[in-house]
């Protein structure tokens, strides 16, 4: 038997994981596929906008849950989620740099500004500063990347902080294999090898003018993280990347990374099968069931932290009559029809269901509608969890990775 | 054996119309094109030729209004891992394989294809000539006009043949004295393991038993996985249908063991889900037969397997998963396995896949593309240990040790040397 089982790779499942196995615990790791954080922008976002732009998102963290009762910070608070910043930027120091205190303000694939708290050090160059010039260079057969739309938008931007920039545009042709549209991913891929990346940067190089920091596309290599420096050391100017739509290169080398860590540390990876079912003896669950080949296979455990995402991953659905169901478990949420909490004004004020989720305690531990744990030794954590707005407040990661550090640790210190 | 009928035309008669059904509607609307599948595609990383299993699968699928549209889903190696990675649970392999099988309906199997996927074909051929069947697959002019004439690549893997097969080993064996502590179990040794990889399957055997085992080996056939791959639907299916029947001809509800990573699977599930094979008893057959190390993992998590037995095996090896093991979403329980056994430390490759793909690799057309898929895979073994890797699967052992000289062994090999059996 494990001591733990987390379900869902996500950043909340893999933020649990290694948690546990680094304090002793053994954890085997159940998900159907290998989760969001590829999908994702390769940076970890706590606070962004509250509603309006947020420059510290910890000092801010605490009036935010305060005016937002039920949201996830409030029962996180701003120590946990430092604790769990840390955490993460001590598993990846050759990939994550930023100070959670204060955001980064970072341009995306369309020339906006985006705030975030820890990003990769490829994307540092770009935190916008005032009076700084850009040239954003793109590369003809990679469509996902629109260095006009970029820059332009970016030389009309404010800086968050005060202040404007200049940004152009170049678009050029480095061909890595004979196709006419290259992914981003094959560009990384090729990139990782050093004299594709040199042939890369002195053709940069060339349309680079004095003083200007280059914008480059989120290609800078997927598994040599050291890739990007190499690119800045032959362009001779600050570079930084810019993450594109999925496949997101910055967002695999998390998931990639982490993973590999987390193999390293003992965690049983049992990938591509769905949990189905779970085995509960008086107040606690004893096992749970995935649908492997063949047959269900059930694994034991003593604790487990149930990470399996929200809407976006299908693991919260709502069905033709509205009604709104965890897919896995059949838990208790917070409500149970979408029918007043969507409204058609597609652009207009937001959709309450993306609220709809689990409730949890303090330590995480899932409960019902009477407030009372549904099972002494089952917990949740990441985009399951109830009351928070996450894709307009920029808190997912920082929700995702402080509830993974808070389950872990209750567990830790209940034992076996 | 007449070869001529062995060969005579067969393809997927209703490949198309279960395109167009059972697994196309029922699972690839709910592709959100989130590209996982295409971030972990082994193939479309290496070659343009394959434009990816998002694109001939999900994608492609709308456009096949019932003719094939994209040929690139030839260049798919059928490794399975797009369906293992979808978060959304789209069949994108089982949809693959059907177009590719649907394709090859319209274009015809080459002689080649049919040829390769017969394992047990090869291996009656080759045992009772052993020594000569090895010299001439090992001697390059030879290779050079099969290359020519039948289209395997001339440096590709090929099996080496034995004097002796399983089954006439299992005759002429003094019968095992290891008292019968753990009841009767079944053996499942697939064709290569029948006639090519006889070691494997003797030291599975001799491990089992040495664990109290009794264990039965019917007679049985091939599982009818090449076939499947290479689009002659009717032939696999006769085969996994038969070996259903050997199988379970052993006794009544009895757990069956095989040494065989990828024809556990067919077993378990690409006989249902890429042939539509519908029989109870394949269901039956699907819900007891267990990967080795996945049987001998779940003893010790249950407390049963005799760790304290396990002597020290003081050295490092490169450990690498095939993906049709991984496909079966059991994790990989050779490399907790091989943990357990003190001293020994196990490194996994962490690689997709090694490029053979069963009998992809093999062609001359897609040797290349084989080569590259498996090459961080040669590197990291090689890096790791010169002496020794280990794989769960035959045509993967065969193409890591082709291509990197390093000897790859089974699992159950350094399992039996850990008792002190070897």
């Amino acid at each position: 038997m494990r001591d733990a089982i987390v379900i869902g790779s996500g950043l909340a499942g893999l933020t649990t994981a290694l948690r546990l196995a680094r304090g002793g615990m053994s954890v085997s790791l159940l998900s159907k596929g290998p989760g969001g954080l590829q999908l994702s922008q390769g940076t970890i976002d706590i606070l962004g906008y509250a509603p309006d732009r947020v420059t510290r998102p910890l000092d801010a963290l605490g009036d935010f849950a305060a005016g937002h009762p039920g949201h996830p910070y409030g029962l996180l608070g701003a120590d946990t989620v430092r604790d769990a910043a840390g955490f993460l930027a001590e598993l990846l120091p050759d990939l994550l740099v930023g100070d959670p205190e204060v955001n980064l303000q970072l341009p995306t694939a369309v020339g906006a500004v985006r705030p975030t708290a820890l990003a990769q050090e490829s994307m540092a160059a770009g935190d916008l500063k005032d009076g700084a010039s850009y040239v954003i260079v793109g590369l003809r057969r990679l469509k996902d990347f629109q260095a006009d739309l970029i820059a332009g938008n970016l030389d009309r931007a404010e800086v968050p902080a005060g202040g404007a920039v200049s940004a152009r545009a170049v678009t050029i042709d480095v061909p890595v294999r004979d196709e006419r549209d290259t992914t981003g991913l094959t560009y990384a891929r090729a990139l990782d090898d050093p004299s594709v990346r040199a042939t890369f940067a002195k053709a940069v190089a060339k349309e680079v003018r004095a003083g200007e920091i280059v914008g480059l596309p989120g290609i800078l290599g997927l598994d040599d993280h050291e890739a990007w420096r190499d690119v800045q050391q032959i362009v001779d100017h600050p570079v930084f990347e810019i993450p594109l739509p999925p496949p997101g290169v910055p967002g695999l080398r998390l998931y990639r990374t982490l993973s590999a860590i987390a193999r390293d540390e003992g965690v049983r990876f049992i990938t591509g099968s769905k949990v189905i079912d779970k085995r509960v003896e008086g107040d606690r669950v004893v096992s749970v069931s995935i649908d492997s080949a063949g047959r269900a296979r059930e694994y034991a455990a003593r604790h487990f932290v149930f990470a399996p995402g929200g809407f976006e991953s299908g693991a919260l659905a709502v069905d033709s009559y509205g009604a709104i169901s965890e897919t896995t478990f059949g838990l208790p949420l917070t409500e149970s029809s979408a029918e007043k909490l969507i409204h058609g004004d597609y652009w207009g004020s937001e959709q309450q269901l993306f609220e709809v989720g689990v409730r949890v305690d303090e330590s995480m531990r899932v409960l019902d509608a009477d407030s009372a744990p549904v099972h002494s030794n089952f917990y949740a954590a990441g985009g399951l969890l109830a009351g928070a707005m996450r894709w307009s407040e920029k808190s997912g990661d920082g929700i995702a990775a402080a509830s993974a550090v808070r389950a872990a640790d209750t567990i830790l210190r209940e034992g076996n | 054996m007449n070869i001529m009928n062995a060969l005579k035309r067969d393809t997927a008669p209703d490949a198309g119309e279960r395109l167009g059904n059972q697994l196309a509607r029922a699972t690839l609307d709910h592709c959100v094109k989130c590209t996982i599948c295409e971030t972990s595609c082994p193939v479309s990383a290496v070659t343009p030729l394959f434009s990816g299993p998002k694109f001939v699968g999900p994608q492609g699928e709308r456009f096949r209004d019932g003719e094939s549209v994209d040929h690139s889903v030839d260049y798919c190696s059928s490794c399975g891992t797009c369906t293992l990675v979808c978060p959304q649970g789209v069949n994108v392999a089982e949809l693959n394989s059907l177009a590719r099988a649907k394709m090859k309906q319209e274009h015809g199997v080459p002689v080649r294809d049919q040829l390769i996927s017969r394992t047990t074909l090869m291996g009656t051929a080759m045992t009772p000539v052993a020594p000569v069947a090895n010299a001439v697959l090992g001697f390059k002019p030879a290779r050079v006009v099969m290359e020519k004439v039948v289209g395997v690549h001339r440096d590709a893997p090929m099996p080496t043949a034995r004097t002796q097969t399983l089954q006439g080993w299992l005759k002429k064996r003094t019968p095992p004295t290891t008292p019968r502590t753990r009841g009767p179990i079944v053996f499942f040794h697939g064709c290569a393991g029948g006639y090519f990889e006889v070691e494997t399957s003797k030291k599975s055997i001799e491990v089992l038993e040495h664990l109290g085992y009794e264990v039965l080996v019917p007679k049985q056939g091939c599982c009818g996985l090449a076939q499947q791959s290479n689009g002659l639907f009717e032939s696999a299916k006769k085969s996994v249908r038969t070996l259903v029947d050997q199988l379970r001809g052993a006794g009544k509800d009895l757990t069956i063991i095989s040494s065989s990573g990828s024809c556990t699977g067919m077993l378990k599930h690409e006989a249902h889900e890429i042939l539509g094979v519908e029989d109870e008893e394949l269901k039956d057959v699907a819900a007891h037969v267990r990967e080795f190390s996945e049987f001998l993992l779940d003893l010790y998590d249950e407390g049963e397997f005799p760790v304290d037995e396990l002597r020290p095996l003081k050295m490092t090896v490169p450990y690498h998963a095939p993906c049709q093991l991984k496909s079966q979403g059991m994790g990989t329980p050779a490399a907790d396995l091989l943990r357990l056994i003190p001293g020994l430390t196990v490194v996994d490759s962490n690689a997709t896949c090694c490029g053979i793909a069963g009998t992809y690799g093999l062609k001359k057309e897609k040797y290349e593309i084989a080569q590259a898929v498996g090459k961080p895979l040669f590197d990291m073994v090689k890096a790791t240990n010169k002496e020794l890797a280990v794989c769960d699967t035959e045509t993967c052992r065969w193409q890591i040790q082709k291509s990197t000289g390093v000897p790859t062994v089974h699992p159950a090999e350094l399992l039996h040397r850990a008792f002190g059996l070897s």
